[in-house]
């Protein structure tokens, strides 16, 4: 579904993602990406969404060439992320701001996305009043609005605890199955990561270095090199 | 509170709250009462030096109003509304002067101009960050004023001296004798101002003023959630230009001239100051303004004080009273007069 | 020859460098003769407007927060150097002025920042608006509203004769000021721990505050020294330019045009805005004297069209 080749990003003389070479195939799979600090794994969501332009390389999504392509194209052609650091709308109420963007995406369905992440209790509250883990939950929930087929999530767990983390882990590899859309999620947390997730890569110093199953992945010296290195 | 369905059952029988259905006809009759009371009545009751006063004031108003939307929806301070509430003025008499247009035509003729100016100046400034928009807005309004005096166009615009308008014939039956009258003009500002309040508090309402307050929050969450925004700024743009210009040619056709003082500036600050006083959301609040700010000016302008009353009135209003005179009434009352919720 | 006098604009500033050089001059020859005045010129604007704007940009990028009074102050420093000088001479009111700048700075930052610190970035310019005009009304109304002139000191009075051209000494001081100043400010930026901190919040406020970084003796740090050299720009306008009502004014305009095109948060890139808009000011107003006062404005859209961002490498897109 996903393609990602030979990708680069370039922050001044500062390369970030240094050809990627990564493919994400399917539908109902939750692909996690991993990889110590410095990775670029934020970077790789960025140039894959559209947010930070490539230096090089490619994406291709269902087999179309869409590196150019705007943020409002992708979203509308079933592309959706959240983000790190919280990105919701401060002054609208929760209710407000699902229907604003369920209206334009033409979901009617946003009941389900509603029980799917827990916030009925919450629809009238200012989302700048609401607890952090609360927000974050409205943040995913935007992205989920319109029944998009490719979803794309940055650090979900950010802030919230190891438990959290797994919990909304187990959340997302139901959601997955139930709708048949494709995840992929960079996370922090590997061990909700190898505890959910069906594939996982990992990216170390902008370089793609290994995928596999969690099982095999934990395995793998090099990524175990990558790591212990990191932390030296 | 999560029930649903019970919410959208009631919203389809169009009653939500108890007597809802009897309130809105009242306040509608209230405000049709209001409207012509306020039409007529200061035309008996007040002197003519203190409808001309009243009259500027809300001319001033309906021009902060231009400013407090965009200010408010899109969070975006255009700092060159006077360049478009006297340019259209100056469009006014050019085209009767020079090209012999009906007065009624240059009207169509400035007003249209203007419009394509914005749609112009809008398709280029939009897009920047609030900053930029700001400092764009203010070298575009400069640059007209400057224009204006230039010495290759003093033939047209007679430079600093002012434009004197006059023009034969009537517009809506009425002759320039006519509009320049203080008692014969206030009904129309007054009107003028009803309506493009009402405009503006039903294009707030709106969805498309919620798309607008929306990417004034958060733009980018908007972009990664479809939709386009830059179409719905640049149509806000426009919007309370047009404002601008229409209220920019009722004051030409009251005063019968233009000079470069009315597109400078100061009369961009005294619109944005102007908004302050009164309140800047909503369309009462910045209307209001417009006339305390020209009663104030009025005691005080006299001794060459107006620049400081500026001054001090930005500070006193945003640091102690933030919502303005009509917003800070408007808080005390429903703090005060509507029944307490239960708890939470 | 003692200093220039006349209207405080930098237009007006620009309007008589056409009698600084002694060679008459065709206005389309490109001789020595017309391009080494004005390059001189534009630096010696340049240097003016690098130590305004960079305080101006300083706060913002530190604070997000423009402050439109910032003009004010150099007026005051302005009309302060005036009035010390008078008792004093050149050199106290060159010493004294920015100090009493500095203490003003101090009092702007706790009585007007600190305590408006919850405001919202519109809201909290607005009042540095408001409380720039209230100042400006006051120096009015305690000078007067017509033009001070300021003799330039003696040991900087007077005319150099370099290759065939006189130029005014106290120019030449202005420029060396210039030059000073900004290396002071790149060695500060780039080796004191204070400057770095600077530039960290900056960049990425949220991720400096979470290092540690006090911001607020950082911003007190910042504030004053805005203020301090906004009034060393205001004791070195007298003798360059004069000191009236109004300078206020078309000061703050220059300087936001400046910090805009410059990019938020780069000071580098205002620092490259002054020298730009220096220049294009003082060619304005050398080869196109009536529509010399638009420059700015047409350079403002010029480079926003062709760099949206500005000129710098400024903050990062949310």
């Amino acid at each position: 579904m996903l393609e990602i080749a030979n990708l680069c990003v370039s922050y001044g003389r500062v390369r970030a993602l240094d050809g990627v070479d990564l493919t994400i195939r399917g539908a109902g799979a939750l692909h996690g990406i991993i990889g110590p600090n410095g990775a670029g794994k934020s970077t790789l969501l960025d140039a894959v969404t559209g947010r930070r332009p490539p230096s090089g390389g490619a994406v291709r999504y269902r087999g179309q060439d869409i590196t150019r392509k705007s943020v409002r194209w992708r979203r509308r052609h079933g592309m959706a992320r959240s983000f790190q650091r919280t990105s919701i709308f401060t002054d609208l109420t929760v209710r407000e701001q699902l229907t604003l963007v369920a209206r334009h995406l033409r979901d009617d369905r946003l009941d389900d996305v509603i029980e799917v992440m827990n916030l009925g209790e919450w629809l009238g509250e200012k989302a700048g009043r609401i607890a952090y883990g609360v927000q974050r939950r409205v943040d995913v929930a935007l992205a989920l609005i319109g029944r998009p087929e490719l979803l794309l999530m940055d650090e979900p767990g950010a802030g919230l605890s190891a438990h959290e983390t797994l919990s909304l882990f187990q959340h997302l590899r139901d959601l997955v199955r139930e709708r048949g859309m494709a995840a992929v999620v960079v996370e922090h947390d590997v061990d909700a990561v190898f505890a959910c997730c069906d594939v996982v890569s990992v990216l170390d110093l902008g370089r793609h270095l290994a995928t596999g199953s969690p099982a095999a992945i934990r395995a793998d010296s090099r990524v175990i090199a990558a790591y212990l290195g990191s932390a030296a | 509170m999560s029930n649903g369905t019970a919410t959208r059952v009631a919203a389809r029988n169009g009653a939500l709250l108890p007597g809802a259905s009897t309130r809105v006809p009242v306040a509608v009759v209230l405000a049709a009462l209001l409207f012509g009371l306020g039409a007529f009545a200061p035309v008996h009751l007040a002197s003519e030096f203190v409808l001309r006063i009243a009259s500027g004031g809300l001319l001033l108003g309906m021009l902060a109003l231009s400013v407090a939307f965009l200010m408010c929806q899109a969070g975006l301070v255009a700092l060159g509304a006077a360049s478009v509430y006297g340019g259209v003025g100056y469009l006014f008499a050019i085209a009767m002067s020079e090209w012999d247009l009906s007065p009624t035509s240059a009207l169509l003729f400035a007003f249209v101009t203007v419009v394509l100016y914005s749609v112009a100046l809008g398709a280029l400034i939009v897009r920047t960050n609030p900053l930029a928009f700001m400092m764009l807005t203010l070298a575009a309004g400069e640059m007209i004023n400057h224009g204006v005096m230039l010495e290759a166009l003093r033939d047209y615009t007679s430079g600093a001296d002012g434009l004197v308008v006059n023009f034969k014939g009537a517009i809506l039956g009425m002759t320039a004798a006519d509009l320049a009258n203080a008692t014969q003009f206030w009904p129309i500002a007054w009107s003028a101002a009803w309506l493009l309040g009402l405009a503006a508090y039903a294009v707030r309402r709106s969805r498309f003023g919620a798309i607008l307050r929306a990417i004034r929050d958060n733009e980018e969450r908007m972009r990664f959630s479809g939709f386009d925004t830059y179409l719905p700024r640049l149509v806000a743009f426009v919007f309370v230009n047009a404002i601008a210009a229409i209220c920019g040619l009722l004051h030409v056709l009251n005063s019968g001239f233009v000079s470069p003082e009315s597109l400078g500036l100061g009369v961009s600050t005294n619109a944005l100051v102007a908004a302050l006083i009164g309140g800047v959301a909503g369309s009462t609040g910045p209307i209001a303004g417009g006339v305390l700010f020209a009663f104030a000016q009025d005691q005080f302008g006299a001794r060459g004080f107006t620049q400081l009353l500026t001054g001090v009135a930005m500070v006193v209003f945003i640091v102690a009273l933030p919502r303005g005179v009509v917003g800070s009434l408007v808080e005390a009352a429903r703090r005060n007069l509507l029944p307490k919720r239960g708890a939470r | 020859m003692s200093g220039d006098k006349g209207g405080g604009s930098a237009h007006d500033a620009a309007m008589r460098f056409q009698g600084s050089s002694q060679v008459v001059r065709p206005p389309c020859l490109w001789t020595t003769s017309v391009i080494a005045p004005l390059i001189a010129n534009s630096l010696a604007l340049a240097s003016l407007l690098i130590m305004l704007s960079s305080g101006l940009a300083l706060i913002y990028g530190l604070r997000d927060v423009i402050n439109f009074g910032h003009g004010a102050l150099y007026m005051l420093g302005a009309y302060l150097g005036y009035s010390i000088a008078l008792v004093g001479g050149f050199w106290v009111a060159l010493f004294f002025a920015p100090l009493l700048l500095a203490l003003l700075g101090v009092v702007f930052e706790y009585g007007v920042l600190r305590p408006l610190r919850g405001r919202s970035h519109i809201e909290v310019a607005l009042v540095t608006l408001g409380l720039g005009i209230i100042l400006g009304q006051a120096l009015i109304f305690i000078y007067g509203g017509e033009a001070r002139g300021v003799d330039a000191p003696a040991a900087l009075a007077g005319s150099v004769s370099l290759y065939n051209l006189s130029y005014p000494v106290y120019r030449i001081f202005l420029i060396a000021m210039g030059l000073g100043s900004c290396t002071a400010l790149a060695l500060w930026l780039r080796f004191s721990t204070s400057g770095l901190y600077v530039r960290a919040v900056s960049q990425d406020p949220s991720v400096a505050r979470m290092m540690g970084v006090n911001s607020d003796r950082l911003s007190l740090l910042v504030t004053s020294l805005s203020a301090a050299f906004a009034g060393v720009a205001g004791v070195l306008a007298g003798p360059y330019l004069s000191v009236d009502p109004g300078m206020d004014v078309t000061m703050i305009v220059d300087c936001l045009i400046i910090v805009v095109i410059g990019g938020t948060g780069s000071i580098a890139g205002s620092i490259v805005a002054a020298l730009l808009f220096g220049f294009v000011q003082v060619a304005g107003s050398v080869f196109l004297p009536d529509l010399a006062a638009l420059a700015p404005y047409v350079l403002l859209f010029v480079v926003l069209l062709i760099a949206p961002r500005g000129i710098g490498r400024g903050r990062a897109p949310a």
